[in-house]
């Protein structure tokens, strides 16, 4: 999931909506996100290379509204209700999960296992 | 005694003549050479020839007069045998050499003016002995010099002079060629040092002749080359002696040359730093070795004595039963004290044998103990007692060098550039090689990562919050609900089980821990008071978190990172979307005994490493989500003797996942 500059990013995703859960007077969604461009990336254990700057899901509580949107820890979010987060501050990635205005959140997030997932089903045909 | 001399002089006159052949051959290249850096380089091998040429001189010149002066004493007295005692000479080592830099704060922080940049190098002189360091070139964006080169004098007497010269060039001038030799002169005069440099400003003037008197006939001065090319100053030196060695870095202040007007000046802040080690011959071979006979001290009988090969080195006299044991590194019979506090006699003619005894006398806490020694005869007798003599001479004169040896690095001939990793942490020690293994989750690798902990623990190692987990004894102390639910689970020591790994246990694939987990449930997290860490007594961390270790094989220095202040701030629980959440509540010592490991304990409150309890007070927090981390895979059941694979690697996971590293919110 690294980029090369200049090329653009190509990644599987996946669509996750989030409905957010109404709490006193806190909407909240249920993760926890970690990165951005001005954090370290070399801090991300989830990342593969370790020089991406993207937002990724740390921590998902359970049964929360991502838990049930199918939220995992470890996915990088590409997308926040059609706005990049692939290249955004920690802040600015956290502002627009949380906006007070928004219910329900749409994001593209992406994991390793569903490159996995679409290369094997375009793989061989013959696996018993 | 001639034959020696004339060898010495030889091999000086060799020396001499290598350095020559060196200094032409950087001559030339530094008229053939285009490229500035190439012209800098071939400049400072030139500084270090010519220097070395000197020192080689005025040691031929000394060695010359010495010989003269011996011939007029030989005749006037008769030369008795020289008893003066010489010490064991030694190595000293100078390295990390660091001068700081005083920039004025509008050339460094705004970049005002045109960039001014010098080459600098250090020549490092000791007796006969000049090396210089690698170039550097310095502007004002550098804060410190640094020169990384450890250079090591082998031949040292304690009474040594090392002498730091920082030479500095320009490295922007026009080199213009064609100085006259005056120009020349006075300015090699400068960069040779001020003695050496009148010798050779008094040899190139035509006038009188030059105080040093031609004693030996050998040329003093051969023609200093003219070169075009960038020329080195002296800048600064200092000289360093046995009073600054220490196995540490020491701050020395330097002697400046030079004023702001020179073209090769650069804002010095005055001392420089360094780390200058000494290894003396007495600390790091064997002065003496031989056959001798140890009473024993148990016994009475005056008969039993032990036949042993013994070898003094360093701060001991070792005490081998054979002499290929030696060679064989197998450890020593025992080992007798040979320190600045012992004292040793020769005792009375024992009646049995005629031979003196030798009493080594030690204190050992508050008790003096004894070894009596003794040879096969008087002249060994006579023998070890000098060398005993001669060790404590030795310790006297290299004074604090011989309390304990200090080590000093060789550097590898071709060392690879360092790769630091950026921050140290756990962090780096993780490689998810995802590439080969498809079926490599983050969860697996952390399992394959604790199966390995778990055989190095085998080993013996284990890092100290394993023993949370081994059979014990359940201690009961605290809360009467922990051991109610116990109650099912001897294993288990609940007092001692941090809180954190709670989380797996509800997920429904760790079927047999989850009872186990209500010990740590979530619920207690916030009246716990961590009774394990009054169980043992280990002090508290001041910060809310207290430190394990997964790696204790490995200290990484702590990370310190933008966040930090996060550890601050307080979680607000399930709510509040868009504040950082740090949550380390108070109770957060807590969720953790604290065991520092043995083996780093003072810094291992500090380094960061595993932390559990801030990822388990993150989920404490929260009232109904605890854990968060699902890792589906992390189910490894078994009974429950050791933490499952899987709850460590979540625990590992949750260690990395150290806000004070790297930065998380709640959304």
């Amino acid at each position: 999931m690294s980029f090369v500059p200049g090329q653009p990013v190509t990644a599987v995703v996946e669509r996750v909506e989030i409905q957010k859960l109404r709490q006193g007077e806190n909407l909240i969604l249920g993760f926890s996100i970690g990165g951005g461009i001005d954090q370290d990336p070399g801090q991300n254990p989830f990342s593969e290379d370790k020089s991406d700057k993207g937002i990724y899901v740390t921590r998902i509580s359970p049964k929360g509204p991502a838990d049930l949107a199918g939220l995992k820890i470890g996915d990088k979010i590409m997308q926040v209700n059609g706005w990049d987060m692939t290249m955004v501050t920690h802040d600015q990635a956290r502002k627009k999960l949380t906006k007070k205005r928004e219910d329900v959140v749409r994001l593209l997030v992406t994991r390793k296992s569903l490159e996995e997932a679409v290369k094997q089903s375009k793989g061989c045909y013959h696996k018993p | 005694m001639n034959n020696s001399k004339n060898q010495r002089d030889s091999d000086i006159q060799k020396k001499i003549d290598h350095e020559i052949r060196m200094r032409d051959g950087a001559c030339k290249l530094l008229a053939a050479c285009s490229q500035k850096d190439q012209a800098l380089e071939a400049a400072k091998s030139l500084q270090t020839c010519s220097t070395r040429i000197m020192a080689y001189m005025s040691e031929l010149q000394r060695m010359k007069e010495a010989q003269v002066m011996q011939k007029v004493t030989r005749r006037s007295s008769d030369a008795g045998p020289m008893d003066d005692r010489l010490p064991c000479k030694g190595k000293v080592a100078i390295s990390d050499l660091r001068i700081p830099l005083m920039w004025k704060d509008t050339e460094y922080f705004k970049n005002k003016g045109e960039l001014h940049r010098c080459a600098v190098f250090c020549l490092l002189q000791l007796g006969e002995e000049i090396f210089d360091t690698d170039m550097v070139i310095v502007d004002r964006t550098l804060t410190d010099i640094c020169f990384d080169n450890t250079i090591v004098f082998s031949e040292a007497s304690p009474g040594f002079e090392l002498r730091v010269e920082l030479y500095s060039c320009c490295s922007e001038d026009d080199y213009s060629a064609g100085s006259t030799p005056r120009k020349l002169a006075s300015k090699l005069s400068s960069s040779l040092g001020r003695s050496a440099g009148k010798k050779l400003r008094a040899a190139m003037e035509p006038g009188p002749c030059s105080p040093v008197s031609n004693g030996g006939g050998a040329p003093l001065l051969l023609p200093v080359p003219s070169v075009p090319g960038p020329k080195y100053h002296l800048l600064a030196h200092t000289t360093l002696s046995l009073s600054h060695v220490q196995d540490s870095f020491r701050t020395h202040d330097l002697i400046i040359s030079g004023n702001e007007e020179c073209s090769y000046w650069l804002p010095l802040y005055g001392s420089m730093c360094c780390r200058l080690a000494a290894q003396p011959h007495c600390m790091t071979q064997q002065m003496m070795s031989g056959c001798l006979k140890v009473k024993q001290q148990c016994g009475g009988d005056p008969q039993s004595w032990t036949k042993v090969h013994a070898v003094l080195k360093g701060t001991s006299l070792f005490c081998y039963y054979r002499q290929e044991d030696v060679e064989a590194n197998v450890e020593p019979a025992f080992t007798i004290g040979i320190n600045k506090e012992t004292r040793i006699r020769a005792s009375e003619k024992d009646p049995l044998s005629k031979v003196q005894n030798i009493c080594i006398s030690n204190h050992y806490g508050g008790e003096e103990v004894t070894h009596t020694v003794t040879t096969d005869g008087r002249e060994e007798t006579h023998r070890w007692m000098e060398a005993f003599w001669q060790h404590f001479y030795d310790m006297s004169q290299w004074k604090q060098c011989c309390d304990d040896l200090m080590k000093i690095e060789l550097p590898s001939p071709r060392k690879p550039a360092p790769i630091t990793p950026k921050q140290g942490s756990l962090y780096h020690e993780m490689v998810i090689e995802s590439s080969d293994d498809l079926s490599s989750t983050v969860s697996d690798i952390l399992a394959r990562r604790m199966q390995e902990l778990e055989l190095r623990s085998q080993l013996g190692t284990s890092p100290t919050w394993m023993s949370a987990f081994e059979e014990s004894t359940a201690r009961c102390t605290g809360r009467s609900r922990h051991c109610t639910r116990m109650s099912g689970h001897s294993p288990c020591t609940p007092h001692r089980l941090p809180r954190s790994p709670v989380s797996p246990h509800r997920c429904p694939q760790l079927g047999l821990l989850s009872s186990d987990a209500s010990l740590t449930s979530d619920s207690d997290s916030h009246c716990s008071t961590s009774p394990c860490s009054h169980h043992h007594g280990w002090p508290e961390p001041t910060s809310s978190y207290s430190l394990l270790s997964s790696s204790p094989s490995r200290l990484r220095p702590r990370t310190l990172s933008l966040d930090a202040k996060l550890s601050t701030l307080r979680g607000r629980g399930y709510g509040g979307g868009g504040t950082f959440q740090c949550s380390c509540q108070p109770p957060p010592s807590s969720l953790l005994a604290p065991l520092p490991i043995s083996s780093c304990s003072p810094r291992s409150q500090h380094s960061t490493q595993t932390t559990l309890s801030c990822s388990s007070s993150t989920s404490s927090n929260s009232s109904s989500n605890s854990e968060g981390s699902h890792s589906p895979e992390s189910s490894e059941g078994g009974p429950f003797s050791r933490p499952s694979p899987a709850r460590r690697s979540l625990r590992n996971l949750r260690a990395r996942l150290d806000p004070r590293n790297w930065l998380q919110s709640q959304v």
